[in-house]
């Protein structure tokens, strides 16, 4: 399926926040945000559609912290981007449906201390099994940048759901008046 | 002093302390999942002669056979995402050549891409040949010693230290270019650090017939023996839904008979502009995956004789590159290159401050060595081997 | 045999003869091949003690034997100590039986094939004892290959020189030697190829050595069953592993290339020379090969090369009765 069909099902599917992205410019087609116990319904949409993970990338931003899954198909052009926010440092799996994100999951629980309900094996992956608190990639609060001052929104936006309005209004507010 | 006149007949025994052979917590989470009452389990590595580094596996074993098997990651993890997060985008780039210490240019393109791609840089042309340049000679020579090393696996000693010979002669080449051998570190943001010269030129023109008569070699040596070939036939199938749950790019998802490669997928730097193949295997065994990476030197030969015929003269580096001290612009991207492994990614995120924000790297090595705990459930413990050769990994690239 | 005083003498002196020949095969074998080896990988092998290395196995013997012997927790001591030097010594005792020259042999005995088979099988012991005494699960699955790789040799091995019993009439080598005297197509590897065939594939794997170096096989082993042993219990399995090969070597030379008989000058030297060329030939073949896997080694033995020797055996008794 192509990566702008798969945008089409995931405005049906209920995401956030949907973001066009010039692939010249960030190497991205398409990215969503969604609440955190929808990434594996998105995972497994992604997965019928014939993509696959490349890899999971988190990070710790003001409104909390941001889970990417970058995904890519051998048959298809593009590279898709679901997004979402941990709510208290947890997320369900996707290593029911790709296998290969069990890794993925155990390196993010590990830099960030994330936790991921259903990975089938959490154990520790790259970092020792004792290595003390805090996770080391976390920042501390006045090194956060908020998710709109990352430029993470892309080019074009689709905002579907009303909390999020808020998160982007200073933005929206700057391109309007420009 | 005392070292030198040991006593032959003093005998001295390790640890006797049976708490000391319980094992550790990895061992002692895996025995939870045991399959089987009777099996015994197996720890091979970290230092093991077939895990090519400190990658240490974890086995379940039924007499020869691996009923379940599980990669315990870690003993070479150096926090490259870290490392990325606190130094300048200018003091992060040679640790980029020491990720895949094989085909460390790949990754020093795909760091460059990245930001260049964030910052919108331009690279002149001749930069994107001398890129296109190294990166191909680099990527034979990790293909190459990926060939001594796997028939090595399989018990044959030789071939690896032909292997070598080969090796040697590219890094005589890039050396030239890239000031070193092995972490090299020749790619700057807007361009390359160096330029190459007629000497360069003039022996990697000689290189090319060598090599190719020196793939005939391999085929006769290696690939028409009757054990090793009974050795990959049949074992270790991949096919194309496995690579997918588990993300494998790379000759082993060219092995399963997908014509996937970032350099005809998402092209970057020129290769849009060359004349090449994708090698794709006929069957998705260990043999197929063997045989694609031997054509797929064939295919950088020509991509590099293309190189060498068309470099356009011009600056190696943009005139308005980016000074040590740059900052790059806030905003998000993804730059991906075919490394010798298969797909790097590269994630970077900035704020617009000193130093990234965030920096990911995605490893190929990873997502292939993921799927290994699948493929190697039931095969013979030599097959199981056999099949973590084929994967090809650079335990450094893994880790990260 | 009467034993009178002078035979006890003769047999001595044989043994320490022997005692050297083996110690001396050692350090040459050990020196030729990485020499061989060296020379197939082009790169000049060992080259810095003494002239183009000769004084190399010296430098490490005195190393081996300076080293500790480290035993490994909880292991079985005395089993663990006396596995080495079960390896060695039976070879000592068969080398007493073998022909080298029409005059030099330790002990001419009317049965010495069967006592040279009989005691080949105790190296098996060997490392079964050294693999389970280890407490090492490597070691231990070596010499759980050992075992059913020497069952499986053993039944060719066998049925292949049975033939060439058959064929002389005789398990006394010095008969065998001498039914292949006068002309060089006299020689049993012209009258018995197949019979030859047989033993050379088996030979690879009596001697442990690669492509049929399983018990060993340190891609997948790491060590094997020696992979606890250091020092001189790692020096004794070594020594163990290249007196093993001269030994087939010299029965290929005995048993197929007619021993003491040449094409000029009858001597003990044309033993020496087939025996070195024979132990040549398997350092090339390792050194060119990769490792079978271990069905496949016993896939060969059980359904190519024990029908072979049964149907080598079988023809061999229709034609000796027939004519």
């Amino acid at each position: 399926m192509k990566a702008q069909e798969i945008f089409d099902t995931w405005r049906k599917m209920g995401a956030l926040l949907l973001c066009r992205h010039d692939f010249r410019k960030s190497g991205l087609s398409f990215s969503a945000f969604f609440a955190p116990d929808m990434v594996s319904e998105a995972a497994r949409g992604l997965f019928e559609a014939g993509w696959f993970l490349e890899d999971l990338s988190a990070m710790p931003v003001k409104e909390g912290l941001l889970v990417t899954y970058h995904y890519a198909a051998a048959r298809q052009p593009g590279r898709l981007a679901v997004r979402a926010l941990a709510e208290r440092g947890r997320l369900t799996s996707i290593a029911g449906v790709y296998q290969g994100a069990e890794w993925h999951e155990r390196e993010a629980a590990d830099f960030f201390g994330l936790e991921f309900i259903g990975n089938p094996n959490p154990v520790p992956l790259l970092l020792p099994h004792d290595f003390p608190d805090p996770p080391p990639l976390l920042k501390a609060e006045k090194d956060l940048a908020a998710m709109r001052d990352l430029g993470l929104f892309g080019q074009a936006r689709e905002i579907l759901d009303p909390a999020w309005a808020a998160r982007l209004g200073a933005l929206e507010k700057g391109e309007g008046a420009a | 002093m005392s070292n030198l006149f040991v006593n032959p007949f003093h005998f001295s025994t390790i640890s006797e302390n049976p708490a000391d052979m319980l094992g550790d917590f990895y061992s002692l989470n895996f025995e939870k999942g045991r399959v089987d009452p009777d099996s015994m389990i197996l720890n091979l590595g970290p230092q093991h002669p077939s895990t090519h580094g400190v990658l240490r596996i974890l086995a379940e074993l039924h007499g020869e056979y691996v009923l379940r098997a599980e990669p315990v990651l870690g003993y070479l993890h150096r926090m490259h995402d870290f490392m990325g997060q606190v130094k300048t985008p200018y003091q992060f780039l040679p640790n980029t050549g020491r990720v895949d210490y094989l085909h460390p240019v790949a990754w020093n393109w795909a760091y460059c891409g990245a930001l260049e791609r964030l910052a919108g840089l331009e690279v002149p042309e001749r930069a994107e040949y001398l890129r296109i340049i190294c990166c191909e000679l680099n990527r034979i020579a990790s293909h190459v010693m990926w060939w001594g090393a796997f028939v090595m696996d399989l018990g044959g000693f030789t071939p690896i230290l032909y292997a070598f010979e080969e090796r040697e002669k590219i890094n005589d080449l890039l050396q030239i270019v890239t000031g070193s051998r092995l972490t090299m570190n020749s790619m700057r943001f807007g361009g390359m650090g160096a330029d190459l010269d007629d000497r360069f030129l003039q022996k990697a023109a000689d290189f090319i017939p060598y090599m190719r008569e020196r793939l005939k070699m391999y085929d006769r040596l290696v690939t028409g023996n009757v054990i090793f070939r009974r050795r990959l036939e049949g074992v270790g199938p991949l096919d194309e839904e496995i690579c997918r749950r588990y993300g494998a790019t790379g000759p082993v998802l060219r092995g399963a008979g997908v014509a996937y490669d970032v350099r005809r997928a998402e092209p970057y730097g020129l290769y849009d502009r060359f004349d090449f193949e994708i090698p794709v295997a006929e069957s998705p065994d260990c043999l197929g995956r063997y045989l694609v990476r031997l054509r797929e030197i064939e295919e950088s030969l020509k991509i590099v004789e293309q190189a060498l015929a068309r470099i356009p003269a011009g600056p190696y580096k943009h005139p308005k590159a980016p000074k040590v001290s740059w900052k790059p612009p806030a905003g998000e991207a993804y730059f991906a290159v075919e490394g010798g492994r298969g797909k790097i990614g590269i994630h970077v995120v900035s704020d617009g401050g000193k130093s990234n924000y965030r920096l990911k790297l995605r490893a190929p090595g990873f997502s292939n060595l993921s799927l290994f705990a699948e493929a190697a459930r039931g095969t013979l413990l030599a097959d199981a081997l056999a099949i973590l050769g084929s994967l090809d990994l650079v335990i450094p690239e893994v880790d990260r | 045999m009467d034993i009178s005083l002078l035979n006890v003498i003769k047999l001595l002196l044989a043994l320490l003869a022997i005692i050297v020949l083996l110690v001396l095969n050692s350090v040459v074998m050990v020196w030729l091949e990485r020499k061989a080896a060296g020379f197939v990988q082009r790169r000049p092998g060992p080259y810095v003690v003494g002239p183009h290395g000769l004084l190399q196995t010296v430098a490490d013997s005195v190393k081996l034997l300076a080293k500790q012997i480290v035993l490994p927790g909880s292991s079985d001591r005395l089993l663990f100590l006396s596995a080495p030097v079960l390896a060695m010594f039976p070879m000592f005792l068969i080398f007493l039986v073998i022909p080298y020259g029409p005059w030099l042999t330790g002990l001419e005995v009317n049965l010495g094939l069967l006592l040279i088979l009989a005691f080949t099988g105790l190296e098996t012991l060997a490392v079964i004892a050294g693999g389970w005494a280890s407490n090492n699960k490597y070691s231990l699955i070596g010499a759980a290959r050992c075992v059913s790789q020497s069952v499986a040799y053993e039944i060719p091995l066998i049925l292949a020189l049975l033939a060439l019993a058959f064929m002389c009439g005789s398990l006394d080598l010095t008969v065998i030697t001498e039914a292949q005297s006068g002309w060089v197509w006299r020689w049993n590897i012209f009258r018995q190829p197949l019979a030859f065939f047989i033993f050379v594939i088996t030979c690879f794997g009596e001697t442990n050595r690669a492509p049929f170096d399983l018990p060993e096989g340190e891609s997948e082993l790491t060590g094997g069953y020696h992979t606890e042993y250091s020092g001189m219990g790692f020096a004794l399995f070594f020594m163990a592993e290249y007196t093993s090969m001269m030994l087939v070597s010299f029965l290929a030379a005995v048993l197929f290339f007619g021993g003491s008989n040449g094409p000029f000058i009858n001597g003990f030297w044309w033993t020496f020379l087939k025996m070195g060329l024979f132990m040549t030939f398997m350092i090339w073949v390792r050194w060119t090969f990769p490792r079978v896997r271990f069905d496949q080694l016993l896939n060969i033995n059980w359904k190519w090369l024990l029908p072979l020797g049964l149907l080598n055996l079988w023809v061999t008794a229709v034609v000796l009765k027939l004519f």
